[in-house]
């Protein structure tokens, strides 16, 4: 039983048109959203042009050029909406072309997971759709490969063109409070110091208590679909991790040393702080999403979105042992046209304009958007607090402010 | 929520809390930066975010909050066993079902923080610092009860971090931070519950002070270890992990004598029987078993920080004190009330007396002795005489008729830590004078509480 991919009738024009250009062949990367039951692929976008070679637009396929496309695309994407897989038209022969887009397919979808910060959780679908349109005769080949496997084989997909698509998902969304403190080891940064430490806060995050809509509701309950749902989240603030299972071994022993004994403490050349807030939004689709889905699937927007943006400042982090006082980028959503609630976003940093960000949407992600299109209430650019407030003791206060003045909007926002 | 002030109803929240900053080495800033950091946390607890998550349901409160909680009919006048309807039961029960009700039911909490709030939010910043100095880290266990209502509970927490504060700050060797852990212990009555915050490791013998201190605060006799460590209050819902039956006597029916009153045990003690442990020790084993019940009632009381000890650790006491031959170690001869205690006193420092009866019948006069010593010193006695050894429990006995019952726990138990058949077969039961060899002689062994704290 192969899977059955139902797309948005829109890129069954799209990818007509591109059959239209001289090129050959033309790459490009399918998104959308795969659960175990259904799979939907909303949107198409070509691989953009790689302007040293522009002349060159030759018959080899760029590899690196494609990969590093689906990683940019990525991180465009809210949560339950991903990079599903790859195309190309061309009309070179079919088996040779299988090749190249199982190779394609794979380093995609491992660039893609390296980036995340969670663990794959064992009801993730690890398919993968490869798509070959014939230029002239318009005819599609859609395959699928299983990641997880690297021996996989291609095994027959349904391509199937469906209007109406993009009217019927639910949107959940909330805005978080960030606050990582991080340890610098001594007069050095490294990227993995990153890791390890968002890492940590997203194990937090993943571990979090969800409400929905207020409510904490049983994992297999169903959401209406089309409602717009706000979602609360309170976490644990300690690290699992840090607990350490050192039971004495007397056998009538009523106290079980859960924790450690002593304070860590360890020698660093400085601190990383991050704090501020974020806006995040997964999409779902289905007849009936399940409560589990929307925590999963936001879950992981919030642990990317902060992830993508310090991973975008990490090379003006670790090129300099100065002190840094840094605006992170703020999140702007742009709706896909007659798609529903469906949107894309993008970060915009404090020095960039509207016009910085429709550029790179249509750049990207092949979109025609006007800056009067772009969402931008979400999040505003960063307030910069004086430097020399210790975070942690900042934190303190702000928290308990914003707290209130939140409680105050709250009940006010029926 | 509130209490009912018929039934006792426990709060407890728990809730790991992170405590992180940067320290230079300067002793005194370390101080006040430890101190802010602190401070911080208890801003957190006082906040609007600050959240308790009642685990096991859906009801979620926020204390410190107009809108209070979810499910919206909880409100901060509900009562606190009301909850309980909001409770999952979970898994079925293996146990059998208590034929006494527990005098206290708890209500677990997880303290947790919300940190999502409504929007327009505003981006994140990143502020790199670079200094030489130390990055300071701990999860503070922290762990609170209070048996009122939730505004109690939250004090209790506020008060906690104060006390977690000053415990790592008295205990701070240069770079060497102990973290704080508090134990519950439950006082005699009315005073009840209490939360003591204690340095992690640091043992019974090195917290004198402060434990004297405690006992003047609580007023307290200076003769029983009310707070030791391993003297910590076990709460209903927490097993125990080394798989001992505990007190199997309290589902029993206790007898009612004319005129008649029931003297028990104090305190808790494990069951030890024959074939625990993968030692097959059938037929010869029943008084070290008996003695092993002992000891447990001695360690899980605070008096003793060692482990119950193995067949061959008794018997090499014996050896030790020139009762027995080496060669004792190792064989599978049977002990008595004397040497049960020169084990106790040898192993374990415990003074015990001796009661003899030259015949099985005579122990039926013996209520008066037995009842005193349940009251005065609350230990499990050994009996051994015949060929069998026992332990007693308790009796019931009638001052006026003379009536008397014993509670026996039997060491010659072969089966699995099954309370039912443990409890229906008389295995531990109420017996009658007539339990005893009416012409064989008996040896008691009464063993005595320190007067230590």
């Amino acid at each position: 039983m192969g899977r059955g991919y139902i797309v948005q009738d829109a890129v069954e024009g799209y990818l007509s048109r591109l059959c239209e250009q001289k090129a050959d062949p033309v790459t490009g990367l399918l998104i959308g959203q795969s659960s175990a039951q259904r799979d939907f692929v909303i949107m198409a976008t070509r691989t953009p042009q790689r302007e040293e070679s522009a002349a060159a637009a030759g018959d080899t396929v760029d590899k690196e050029w494609i990969t590093e496309h689906a990683r940019q695309v990525s991180r465009m994407l809210p949560g339950g909406l991903s990079v599903l897989g790859v195309f190309i038209i061309t009309d070179a022969d079919a088996k040779d072309t299988l090749t190249t887009l199982r190779q394609l397919v794979f380093t995609v979808e491992n660039l893609i997971s390296s980036e995340h910060l969670w663990d794959p959780a064992d009801d993730d679908v690890t398919d993968c759709v490869t798509l070959h349109v014939n230029p002239k005769t318009r005819k599609t080949i859609c395959r699928t490969f299983d990641i997880k496997d690297p021996k996989s084989m291609a095994k027959p997909a349904d391509w199937k063109y469906q209007s109406g698509l993009c009217s019927s998902w639910a949107t959940v969304s909330c805005s978080l409070n960030v606050d990582i403190l991080l340890p610098l080891p001594n007069n050095r940064t490294s990227d993995s110091l990153f890791q390890e430490g968002l890492k940590a806060w997203a194990h937090q995050i993943e571990s979090g208590l969800f409400l929905i809509d207020g409510k904490r509701l049983p994992e297999d309950s169903e959401l209406t679909v089309g409602q717009v749902v706000k979602c609360r989240m309170q976490i644990c603030k300690a690290k699992p991790y840090f607990w350490s299972l050192s039971q004495r071994s007397d056998l009538n022993c009523q106290i079980r040393i859960s924790h450690l004994h002593t304070y860590v403490v360890q020698q660093c050349g400085g601190s990383v702080s991050i704090t501020g807030a974020i806006h995040s939004r997964a999409y779902l689709h289905s007849n009936k999403p399940k409560a589990r889905l929307a925590e999963k699937m936001l879950k992981r927007d919030v642990v990317s979105t902060v992830a993508t943006r310090v991973q975008m400042m990490l090379e003006e982090l670790l090129t300099s042992d100065q002190e840094k006082q840094l605006r992170l980028p703020h999140r702007i959503f742009c709706p896909l046209k007659a798609s529903g609630p469906l949107c894309v976003c993008d970060y915009q940093f404090s020095d960039e304009s509207s016009s910085d960000v429709t550029e790179r949407l249509k750049e990207m992600l092949d979109i025609d958007a006007a800056e009067a299109d772009l969402d931008t209430r979400q999040e505003t650019t960063a307030e910069m607090t004086g430097c020399d407030v210790t975070p942690g003791v900042a934190m303190a206060t702000a928290v308990a402010l914003l707290a209130t003045a939140a409680s105050m909007l709250y009940l006010n926002d029926i | 929520v509130v209490a009912d002030s018929e039934t006792a109803t426990i709060l407890r929240v728990k809730g790991p809390l992170e405590f992180r900053c940067q320290l230079d080495s300067t002793d005194g800033v370390c101080r006040n930066v430890i101190s802010r950091t602190f401070e911080t946390l208890r801003c957190q607890v006082k906040s609007e975010s600050c959240v308790l998550a009642v685990c096991d349901s859906p009801v979620i409160i926020w204390p410190n909050k107009d809108t209070y909680a979810t499910p919206e009919e909880i409100t901060p006048s509900t009562l606190c066993e009301d909850l309980y309807q909001w409770i999952r039961s979970g898994k079925k029960s293996t146990k059998k079902k208590s034929k006494r009700s527990l005098t206290m039911s708890v209500i677990n909490l997880r303290l947790m923080v919300e940190v999502t709030k409504p929007g327009p939010v505003s981006a994140p910043i990143l502020i790199k610092a670079v200094q030489k100095s130390h990055f300071v880290r701990a999860t503070l266990p922290v762990d609170c009860v209070s048996m009122y209502v939730i505004q109690n509970l939250m004090e209790a927490l506020t008060h906690q971090l104060t006390e977690m504060e000053k415990v790592t700050l008295e205990n701070m060797k240069g770079m060497t931070l102990l973290v704080p852990e508090p134990v519950h212990f439950l006082l005699p009555e009315p005073k009840g519950l209490v939360t003591v915050v204690y340095p992690t490791g640091v043992p019974d013998s090195q917290l004198v002070t402060l434990r004297k201190e405690l006992h003047q605060q609580f007023e307290l006799p200076d003769d029983r270890p009310y707070f030791r460590r391993s003297n910590a209050y076990r709460f209903p819902n927490e097993p125990y992990k080394d798989g001992y039956l505990r007190n199997p006597h309290l589902v029993l029916t206790h007898p009612t004598l004319d005129n008649g009153k029931v003297y028990l045990v104090q305190g808790i003690y494990s069951y030890h029987h024959y074939m625990q442990d993968r030692v097959d020790d059938s037929g010869w084993g029943c008084a070290y078993r008996s003695l092993q019940t002992i000891c447990s009632w001695f360690q899980q009381q605070g008096y003793i920080e060692r482990s119950v000890p193995t067949h061959k650790e008794i018997q090499q006491a014996l050896v030790d004190v020139g009762d027995k031959q080496a060669s004792f170690v190792g064989s599978r001869q049977w002990i008595g009330s004397i040497e049960v205690q020169a084990v106790l006193n040898h192993l374990l420092e415990i003074t015990s007396k001796i009661m003899f009866v030259s015949q099985g019948s005579e122990l039926a006069s013996k209520g008066r002795e037995l009842a005193n010593h349940f009251l005065t010193e609350g230990t499990p006695v050994m009996i051994g005489g015949g060929v069998l050894a026992h332990t007693i429990l308790g009796v019931a006995w009638s001052e006026t008729t003379g009536q008397i019952r014993y509670l026996i726990l039997d060491p010659h138990y072969t089966g699995a830590e099954d309370l039912q058949v443990i409890t229906d077969k008389g295995w531990c039961g109420w017996k009658g004078p007539d339990f005893w060899d009416q012409t064989a002689y008996y040896n008691l062994c009464l063993p005595l509480r320190p007067k230590v704290f």
